[in-house]
């Protein structure tokens, strides 16, 4: 058994990746085109984490969620060879996952069996006991405070599946226009346009809870 | 500036992307219009929250299940292989269609030398081990009217038998079975 492997083997969630952390996405894909295949490990490493907070906040399933990514990551495997290394990677990676999302939606509201488990599982989320993150701070603020995080999460899950996106890239994920409008195949305009509406509603739910 | 054109302009305010003179109006709308100004507390609120949400992470089990996915799809592609499979395969398309066609020359061959054979007079009839017998083969074990098998062998390696039901009975059609046979012989 080689160290590396029993790196692995032990810490399955570090990185094989380290002669690689100071390269940037273009570099590692080269590599990885090169027949470096642990340049792929450092891909994974890089994007994971962001796209599941992506795809989970668009989705909201967290489960779901992670089984996207992973099919993120396999069709990034499957197309890496025609992926035009003028444009940036995280664009395209991003293109994919949202991609997925967006199918996820929509196979949802025409599957009422897929719709019925993830409320139930919801359900269940939301009905676990409170538990006290913070020790030092008084009861009824974590309280107050764990009731706007999750009404922050429902308002964004109440936007309409084109707003969520753009609001989404835009708030969590700092995308700029260009690259939001690149990533959902839309122009500029439609871009500002959804997310000029998605704010608006986003502020409309949450404003009451907030006066 | 009113509200209306002030929440249609508000993406633009809340990036920094509105012109200066644009910008002049919707900061002295704001600061005239308490429902825009509670709006846009609203929102920078929100999303102040939203931001602090914790990052959720991926579980334990994800990394080996994606390399797991990676390699079936290693073994499906092959794709350093792919170039030698190509070849290979067409290799060995070609020895089998030339095999194929030798075979089938040296069968063509051999069948003519039978049919030359036989026209030469030999019957080609065998007595079968068990049950086979020739009108008149001399056979004395044997009743008469059991069929008779025929073998007709055009290729050291490739005979078929040949059996002919005989005598026929009066009104009772000849019939005849061609059965592939294994000539397995000294």
């Amino acid at each position: 058994m080689t160290l590396a492997m029993k790196d692995a083997l032990q810490s399955p969630h570090r990185t094989l990746g380290a002669p690689f952390t100071a390269l940037d996405d273009g570099q590692v894909v080269q590599a990885f085109l090169e027949g470096n295949d642990r340049a792929f490990d450092e891909l994974v490493s890089r994007y994971q984490v962001r796209l599941l907070n992506f795809i989970y906040r668009t989705v909201g399933d967290r489960e779901r969620a992670e089984d996207l990514v992973q099919e993120v990551f396999i069709r990034i495997y499957r197309h890496l060879h025609r992926f035009d290394q003028t444009k940036k990677f995280s664009t395209w990676a991003y293109t994919i996952a949202s991609n997925l999302a967006k199918n996820e939606l929509r196979n949802r509201s025409r599957n009422p069996l897929v719709l019925f488990q993830t409320i139930k599982r919801h359900w269940e989320a939301d009905h676990r006991p409170l538990q006290f993150e913070d020790s030092s701070s008084r009861p009824d603020d974590l309280f107050r405070k764990r009731h706007l995080r999750e009404l922050v999460e429902q308002s964004v899950s109440q936007l309409p599946e084109h707003h969520r996106v753009v609001f989404v890239l835009r708030e969590l994920e700092g995308k700029t226009y260009e690259e939001i409008a690149e990533i959902t195949g839309c122009n500029l305009g439609t871009v500002k346009s959804r997310l000029n509406r998605a704010r608006n509603n986003f502020a409309a739910i949450i404003q009451p809870h907030l006066d | 500036m009113n509200c209306c054109e002030f929440r249609e302009q508000y993406s633009d305010f809340a990036d920094g992307l509105l012109p200066p003179s644009s910008r002049a109006e919707a900061d002295a709308h704001l600061a005239l219009c308490p429902a825009c100004r509670r709006f846009d507390a609203a929102l920078r609120a929100g999303v102040t929250l939203l931001r602090g949400l914790p990052s959720v992470g991926v579980s334990r089990g994800f990394g080996p299940r994606l390399r797991r996915r990676l390699r079936g799809e290693l073994a499906v592609r092959m794709p350093g292989m792919v170039g030698w499979s190509g070849a290979v395969g067409a290799l060995l398309i070609v020895a089998a269609a030339g095999f194929i066609g030798w075979d089938w020359l040296e069968t063509r061959a051999a069948h003519r030398g039978a049919g030359a054979q036989q026209a030469s007079g030999s019957p080609g009839w065998v007595a079968a081990a068990n049950s086979a017998s020739h009108p008149g083969a001399g056979d004395p074990g044997l009743p008469p009217d059991l069929p008779r098998i025929q073998i007709e062998t055009f290729h050291p390696l490739n005979s078929i038998l040949v059996i002919e039901q005989a005598p026929p009975a009066p009104g009772q059609d000849r019939v005849r079975f061609d059965v592939p046979a294994v000539w397995g012989g000294p």
